[in-house]
Formats: structure tokens, sequence, C-alpha cells
């Protein structure tokens, strides 16, 4: 693939009445090939997890109450251990599932994921809105501080949530 | 009940009086007494707020008796925002690859027998 092969960019934007992290992307490819790349457990493995990732399926479930484990061994050798549950699901236009980076410091956070699939044209257009139930409090800070806040966390922060708007 | 750092951090944030004294912190130190005004609440109420603020590490108070003045400590923030950017990026990234996958699979079949040479 050459850089130039797409023009697609995930937007993120925030929603402070539902707590949600929104992602949304275009695909050039039709629903069903999106929704199989995203569910099937043999190619989860050639998307899922950062640029230069190797991600190991260990575990995959996709019923309603089925739990899902994914490894995502980095450049650096450091193994990232991810794992949920699947909550619903209605191929191909709908799943939704927690998400949990499974490792210490972070395991107590699950956000909710729904992914929602719809095409136009031949394209698919997806939405990912990742809930979690602590986020909120974060905006809530964040918001209330941003008007005169001096303390260089206010900072980061705003400048973090900006990228996400 | 005490489980890690992060966790302590969400857990003081639920709190909406909590989230308005850290927003006046930002703009500077203040007294008990000041952060209180605009609450109508107690002295020891806000106290209260401040301790758990405090045990979370968000608050800290002056050594000085006298005037117990409190400020923000930013460093648990920080290990929130590492998170949610941590989280942001690694959406980002997945769906890049799944983008340049979805291409790749599209792509015609390479002709893989000898006569394509």
């Amino acid at each position: 693939m050459t850089a130039a092969a797409s023009a697609n960019k995930t937007v993120f934007t925030t929603d402070a009445t539902t707590n949600e992290l929104i992602a949304e992307r275009w695909f050039d490819a039709p629903r069903d090939l999106v929704w199989a790349a995203m569910t099937d457990p043999e190619r989860i493995p050639h998307w899922w997890g950062r640029h230069g990732d190797v991600t190991t399926v260990v575990e995959h479930d996709p019923r309603v109450g089925g739990t899902w484990r994914y490894v995502s061994r980095g450049p650096d050798g450091i193994e990232h251990p991810f794992k949920g549950e699947f909550l619903e699901i209605d191929p191909p236009r709908r799943a939704v599932q927690t998400f949990c980076y499974d490792v210490d410091g972070f395991r107590d956070f699950v956000s909710v994921t729904t992914l929602e699939l719809t095409e136009e044209g031949g394209r698919t257009r997806l939405l990912d809105r990742n809930r979690f139930a602590t986020a909120e409090q974060l905006a809530g800070a964040v918001a209330s501080g941003m008007e005169k806040g001096q303390a260089e966390t206010y900072e980061r922060l705003e400048a973090e949530l900006a990228t996400m708007r | 009940m005490q489980t890690d750092p992060l966790s302590a951090t969400f857990a003081a944030l639920a709190d909406p009086t909590r989230r308005a004294i850290l927003a006046r912190l930002a703009t500077g130190e203040a007294t008990v007494t000041e952060l209180a005004a605009p609450f109508s609440m107690s002295l020891p109420g806000v106290s209260k707020h401040l301790k758990v603020l405090e045990v979370a590490g968000l608050v800290s108070k002056d050594r000085d008796a006298q005037w117990r003045r409190c400020r923000l400590e930013p460093a648990p923030l920080r290990d929130l925002a590492t998170w949610l950017e941590f989280y942001r990026r690694f959406l980002d990234e997945s769906f890049d690859r799944l983008d340049d996958y979805l291409n790749a699979l599209q792509q015609p079949k390479e002709p893989t027998d000898d006569r394509s040479r």
C-alpha cells in the first residue's frame, strides 16, 4: 500500500452528556467486508493495535456474554493485553462490547464500546463510541478549570481534548 | 478499598463540589475559607472534600498552620491524560491499519503462476 492510497482519517469527538469518546471513520470498502475484518479472529491480527504491534487473538467468543482477549506485542517486545465481553452482536450493523487494557493501573477502567457500521455508495462509515464511566469526571474537571487554568495539567488536558474535538 | 492511584483520582473527581474546588485551585492557591465561600456548605464539609482530594494527591496544603493554603497538584491528572491519550492513539492507529488492510483485501489478486513472469 502506498501512503497516498487513502485520505481517510479518524475524527474524534467527545460527548459530555453521554461521557463518550467518539471515533468516526470512513473506509473505502463495503460494510460486509469491514464487519468481517473487525470481527473475524483470523483477520483481527491484521489491524488490531498500534503501528508496529503484533497481535495474537488468545480468546474470541462472539456471543452475548462471550469474552475476548487479545495480546499486542510492541516493537519493544512489551506485551499489552486487552480483554472484554461481548454485550450485543448484530452483524453487520452493530456490536457492543467492553474494553479493558488489562495491566496494573488501567484494568479498573472498563469502557463500553458501541460499534456501528453504515454503508453509503459502497463505502462504510464506522462509528465507534467509547463510554467511560469516568471520562465525564475528567471532562468536568477540565471544563470547569479551563477558563483561567494556570496549572500545567490543565494546559495539557485542554490540548488533549482539543485533539479529540 | 484503596486500589491504584488512577482509581483514586477518578473517585476524587466523581463529585461536582470537588471538581469545583479543583477548578478554583487551578486559578491559584486558596485558603479553606476562600474555597468554602462559593458553596452553601460548612467549613468541615469543605474540609472533608479537601481531605479526599489530598488523599488522591490532587491537592496539597501548606505546612504553615496559620495559613493552610491549598494548592493543585497536577501529577495525578497527568496520569489520567496519559491514559486517555494512550487509548485515543490506540484507536487511531488501529483504524489506520484497518484501512490499509481493507484496501489490500480489495486489490486484484496478483497472478501467482509461472505465466506472470
